[in-house]
């Protein structure tokens, strides 16, 4: 009767041990960042552009430097509704304020949360007088992949 | 003795089956020890498991407690029933969260240890059919997101919500040991293997742990769970023993 009951526990420790750890896979849907696209307001053509540096408002760390891109991808604050950035181009200093609403997805045990955005159209550029941004528009104010520009810097 | 002819003599009327099998069991043993009855009440169990209030009193939460009842019926045969409460906060890879709730588990447990005269130890085979109704709130949260220039952890709002009024059922299958070690006072342990039947769940989360089934693992329906049991047994029919002696 006994070896009924060891046949047990080895089936015990055989499905317990076996169980499957939950890693994230790659290729799992991840949080996105914002696309960000230049058009020259002279011509109206998107254009590249080579910005000296960009970094998040109140913040001591760069983002990106030196760099020359047709298309810039920041990433968004997940636990806000506003990212502030600082965008130098030729020595001037703008600030572009994006705002948007952030919805955090549940993916599974081993991913967790990721973060979707939708963009709020009402409150587009925040940018002082004195800047090189003219205007700012939206193209797709939603951010579920990167593969579409979200928003166009006019200046 | 002739008394306990009667007794036969009583039980057989109820069954046909139960003659066969008592007056085999008569030839084959001493016949002046009869032991075997059809339903023979004879012990109550009282207990406790002492694994969730000694983790919970160390880890801060809430009192989590078990209660453990068991009647036999037949000699190796008894029902059983644990109720239990548990508050748990659990740390897992990406979420914090912090499971609270009710379980109630219904079953019977079935001996296969053949004691000697005046041992009552047991090693049981067992199964339950069990249901909790709890709550899953998410207390933080790392975000999965591959740029971390802003903090990716999420302390408040969003999604930290508690997800309550959730259900599930499942059934258990359990292997023990049991052992008197102080007359009528039993310690023993006991290692479930348990299949989620049913399982709510909850909008935007999934329920990750379920008080009395443990952790539940993705696109799994199995879990484990084991008790450490301290219980008291309380003897149901005094004369009976005396008799025997």
């Amino acid at each position: 009767m006994c070896i009924r009951s060891y046949k047990f526990f080895l089936l015990f420790f055989l499905i317990t041990s076996c169980e499957k750890d939950d890693i994230c896979l790659e290729g799992s849907a991840n949080t996105n960042r914002i696309t960000i696209g230049f058009i020259n307001s002279e011509n109206q053509d998107t254009t590249g552009i080579s910005l000296k540096n960009i970094k998040g408002l109140n913040k001591d760390s760069i983002i990106h430097t030196n760099i020359s891109a047709a298309k810039l991808k920041l990433p968004l604050n997940i636990s806000s509704n506003t990212t502030d950035y600082i965008l130098n181009f030729n020595q001037i200093d703008d600030t572009l304020s994006i705002r948007y609403r952030a919805i955090h997805e549940y993916l599974n045990r081993g991913c967790g949360f990721i973060s979707n955005f939708i963009i709020d159209k009402s409150s587009e550029n925040l940018n002082n007088l004195e800047g090189w941004i003219k205007e700012v528009s939206i193209a797709k104010d939603s951010i579920f992949n990167e593969e579409k520009t979200n928003l166009y810097i006019h200046f | 003795m002739k008394r306990k002819q009667i007794y036969i003599f009583i039980f057989s009327l109820f069954t046909i089956n139960f003659i066969v099998g008592q007056e085999i069991e008569n030839k084959k043993s001493d016949s002046t020890i009869v032991k075997k009855k059809l339903i023979n009440i004879d012990k109550l169990s009282i207990g406790i498991d002492l694994y969730n209030p000694i983790y919970s009193s160390i880890n801060d939460d809430d009192l989590s407690y078990e209660l453990i009842t068991s009647l036999r019926i037949l000699e190796d045969f008894s029902i059983a029933s644990e109720i239990g409460s548990l508050d748990r906060y659990i740390e897992d890879e990406n979420i914090n969260f912090t499971s609270t709730g009710e379980y109630i588990k219904f079953g019977f447990d079935y001996n296969l240890f053949n004691n000697w005269v005046g041992m009552d130890n047991s090693i049981y085979l067992g199964m339950r059919f069990a249901t909790s109704s709890f709550n899953n709130k998410i207390d933080s949260y790392t975000l999965r997101n591959p740029d971390s220039y802003w903090s990716n952890n999420v302390t408040s709002d969003y999604e930290t919500i508690n997800h309550s009024d959730q259900n599930a059922n499942w059934i258990e299958l359990l292997v023990g040991i049991k052992v008197e070690t102080i007359k009528n006072i039993y310690l023993g342990i006991n290692l479930r293997l348990n299949r989620l039947l049913s399982n709510t769940s909850p909008n935007n989360f999934n329920n990750l742990y379920i008080p009395g089934f443990n952790k539940v693992t993705d696109d799994n329906s199995w879990g484990s769970g084991f008790n450490y049991t301290l219980t008291y047994s309380l003897p149901l029919k005094f004369n009976k023993k005396t008799s025997i002696k």
